[in-house]
């Protein structure tokens, strides 16, 4: 896959992200619909999905959430400090470590 | 927007366009914001509608957010909008 193509289709997950963002309230199955083509689009690039984005799709179900719409945000402090994620459409929950700079670098 | 071949390999999703080839009497005087796209369809919002317009038949004028005006031959843009990220074209003009 060339470069070029890696920057095309990273424009235009951009843009998908946006738009989905932008008419989820008013019609949430078209925003579905974008986020579902953006997905495909950065599996044919072979790209990673940038992380603000990958956090807007429940990993189990792949459903567009947003919080304060269908999602619920969490901060956790047991064990490790965590973020928790559940999406309120598929019930399940998504968990991401909260580790400083250092520390990762240290890893 | 640079007029260029990969013009075909970007998003037309949101993008203002108008139908200029008109294959039948329905398509006449089309023009709107693009909300969705199939392989071989375009969903246009025209006037609060949606019109669903065959790539294959017609010929768009895409109006990109910084004013540039393209015509672009429907048959080139048809695929699914994944697979149109690797089509290449070669230059026509």
């Amino acid at each position: 896959m060339d470069a070029d193509t890696k920057r095309i289709a990273a424009q235009r997950i951009q843009t998908l992200f946006r738009l989905a963002k932008e008419i989820f309230h008013e019609n949430p199955s078209l925003a579905q619909h974008y986020v579902d083509t953006a997905r495909k689009i950065a599996m044919a690039a072979k790209i990673r999905l940038p992380t603000e984005h990958r956090h807007q799709i429940c990993s189990h179900c792949k459903s567009f959430i947003l919080p304060g719409a269908n999602s619920r945000i969490r901060i956790k402090q047991q064990r490790e400090p965590h973020v928790v994620i559940t999406c309120l459409k598929c019930g399940k929950q998504t968990r991401i470590v909260l580790r400083k700079k250092e520390e990762k670098q240290k890893l | 927007m640079k007029i260029t071949p990969d013009i075909i390999r970007h998003e037309f999703i949101n993008i203002e366009t108008k139908v200029c080839r008109k294959p039948q009497a329905s398509y006449a005087k089309i023009s709107g914001k693009i909300i969705d796209e199939t392989r071989n369809t375009f969903v246009i919002l025209h006037k609060g509608k949606k019109k669903t317009i065959i790539k294959d038949l017609a010929i768009f004028q895409f109006k990109f957010s910084d004013g540039t005006i393209a015509e672009i031959d429907g048959k080139l843009l048809v695929g699914r909008p994944e697979d149109r990220l690797k089509r290449h074209v070669r230059r026509l003009w």
